[in-house]
């Protein structure tokens, strides 16, 4: 009986044995809004247009595609989606299994049309997490949501749901960021909300306070919030 | 210890091990595709039919607890006896005195359907239970709320657990046992498909049915599955109440301003009321809209210019001819009823 148990344990322990883990690079992600950093709810921050405003809710779906080492090659990374949730601060970390040097990283930002049409997904894909349209199947891809007495919608709220994986209404954005030379094992990707309003089309609160489906307003905040990473120093 | 303990002792628990995977494993169901029909669309190689996974969807699919207040389940507005249409109602009624825009379609050979509502809105059959659980005027619940529910309830999670060899119940899981149920309600054995079959015979009138038919209405609603899935302007004026402009909402294309889904016509003479927002009350309505009532315009569909000329014998023999759809071996099916019952009770709530 002894030897039964003996052998038993030896398995046992042999079987949480840690393998070794893999390196990685860790990608931190850091939302601000101008020099202010993100506060939700409670925060007034003002956009270029001078509408003051305040933020409930920010996500969005990042897939990171590839990196490029030092050697300017390009190694392509297994396909992800993380939904990155400023209300939730663990979601703003992501492991990359990579390290080492990185030059430039490749980041896809919505998530492909293949996904959006063939089923219901799990995980960060699971309609649950509330980036889903469900009367006009599609994710969506990334969510500004808060209020401003800018905003003439209903109790002054102004909610930027962008989505949208048809030709002609495509916000599917692919983002490369260049790298300072480092081989730090964590980079932080800062994102400003600001980009949002004005990075490339300027969009006003006043103007166009709701964006619930795909089309040409989803598509001009898909252009500026595309802008909207940096790599911080 | 002697060898021959230690191994009894494996033998022992590696047994115990093989008997608790067999007895886990959930019996396959094989989807029979009726003969000449084509191949169906659903992939079922992604969500593969067991007898667990069926039964766990049908239970889903009558349970009102799926809805906010307990009150309406998907069977509420998809009725076995109306054709898993609903009988009577033109717009289909939501929880808490809502009402929707737009009438319930019959649920009928899913598997060959590639888009779903009136709208093709929704891409794959099991994203479709999505938007009726959260629309607020149909279940009016969230995703959330409908997970902690099930994962809740112990009978939930021996049955995912059978159906899926997990009891973590996730949305993709549950849609997948909706799924799996709603892809068996296959109706293939009407009169019609019987005479098709050589087993059966139609009377004069069907017969003359049949021959109007085919000139008639045959190219949007091709057998086997009487409908060819496209999105049609059949010249209804848009009903200033609703405002709805059908495919449009979905494509935002102004050419598909006011086109609807073709429905399909198996079970058509049960499932009155007809039209996307149910405004034809019998199939004599249908017949007045396509012959005289309907507004032709530059964007009505190009086989409907002239609308469909048809005299009164014609209709008569028309309805002679779709009666032989009806399918009553699919509408009472005891598969397809309640859990626990052989046929509809009188007892469960339609409001």
């Amino acid at each position: 009986m002894i030897g039964a148990i003996t052998v038993a344990m030896t398995l046992m322990a042999f079987m949480h044995t840690p393998f070794k883990r893999q390196e990685v690079t860790v990608l931190q992600f850091s939302h601000r809004v101008g020099n202010k950093p993100l506060q939700l709810f409670d925060e007034v921050y003002t956009n270029r247009f001078n509408e003051p405003f305040t933020v409930t809710k920010f996500r969005y779906y990042i897939s990171p595609i590839s990196i490029t080492n030092a050697e300017h090659r390009k190694i392509i990374l297994p396909h992800r989606y993380y939904l990155i949730n400023e209300a939730d601060s663990s979601s703003k970390r992501i492991e990359l299994p990579y390290k080492g040097t990185i030059e430039a990283i490749t980041l896809l930002l919505g998530v492909d049309s293949l996904q959006n049409v063939n089923g219901v997904h799990s995980g960060s894909l699971d309609p649950v997490n509330g980036m889903y349209w469900t009367w006009n199947s599609g994710y969506v891809f990334a969510k500004l949501e808060g209020q401003s007495d800018s905003s003439h919608a209903p109790a002054h709220g102004f909610t930027w749901d962008v989505g949208g994986f048809r030709k002609k209404e495509n916000a599917l954005r692919l983002i490369q960021l260049e790298l300072p030379p480092s081989a730090a094992n964590t980079i932080t990707i800062k994102a400003d909300l600001l980009a949002w309003f004005d990075a490339v089309h300027p969009l006003r609160i006043t103007q166009s306070p709701i964006c619930h489906q795909p089309g040409a307003l989803a598509t001009q905040l898909a252009d500026n919030y595309s802008a909207m990473f940096s790599i911080a120093p | 210890m002697s060898i021959r303990t230690t191994i009894t002792i494996i033998i022992f628990v590696l047994s115990g091990l093989a008997w608790v995977t067999v007895a886990n494993k959930p019996t396959p169901i094989s989807f029979k595709v009726p003969a000449g029909w084509p191949q169906p669309l659903y992939d079922f190689k992604k969500n593969p039919l067991t007898k667990e996974g069926f039964e766990l969807g049908r239970k889903l699919f009558y349970d009102e607890k799926l809805s906010k207040d307990s009150s309406v389940s998907c069977a509420s507005c998809h009725q076995q006896f109306g054709g898993f249409a609903t009988y009577d109602h033109n717009l289909s009624h939501g929880f808490n005195n809502t009402l929707t825009t737009r009438n319930a379609p019959a649920l009928q050979n899913l598997a060959w359907q590639k888009e779903f509502m009136w709208d093709g809105g929704v891409t794959h059959l099991d994203l479709q239970p999505l938007a009726p659980l959260t629309a607020v005027n149909e279940m009016g619940e969230t995703l959330e709320n409908v997970l902690k529910k099930l994962n809740r309830d112990t009978a939930y999670k021996r049955m995912f657990k059978a159906a899926f060899g997990t009891n973590i119940i996730t949305t993709e899981k549950m849609t997948k046992a909706i799924s799996q149920f709603v892809l068996m309600l296959v109706s293939s054995d009407s009169k019609y498909d019987k005479v098709k079959r050589g087993a059966a015979s139609f009377l004069p009138n069907e017969k003359m049915g049949e021959a109007v038919f085919e000139q008639k209405c045959m190219h949007c609603h091709p057998p086997p599955l009487f409908t060819d899935n496209s999105y049609r302007n059949t010249g209804l004026l848009v009903d200033t109440t609703l405002n709805d402009m059908g495919r449009m909402r979905i494509t935002r294309n102004s050419l598909d301003s006011l086109k609807f889904k073709v429905p399909s016509l198996r079970n058509v003479a049960i499932t009155a009321p007809y039209g996307h927002d149910g405004r034809f009350f019998s199939l004599q309505n249908v017949y007045e809209n396509y012959r005289n009532k309907m507004q032709v315009s530059a964007t009505t569909d190009s086989l409907l210019q002239h609308k469909i000329p048809l005299t009164n014998i014609e209709t008569s023999q028309l309805t002679s001819f779709l009666r032989t759809l009806t399918d009553t071996s699919f509408l009472k099916n005891p598969a397809y009823a309640p859990p626990g019952y052989e046929i509809t009770p009188f007892f469960i709530r339609y409001n």
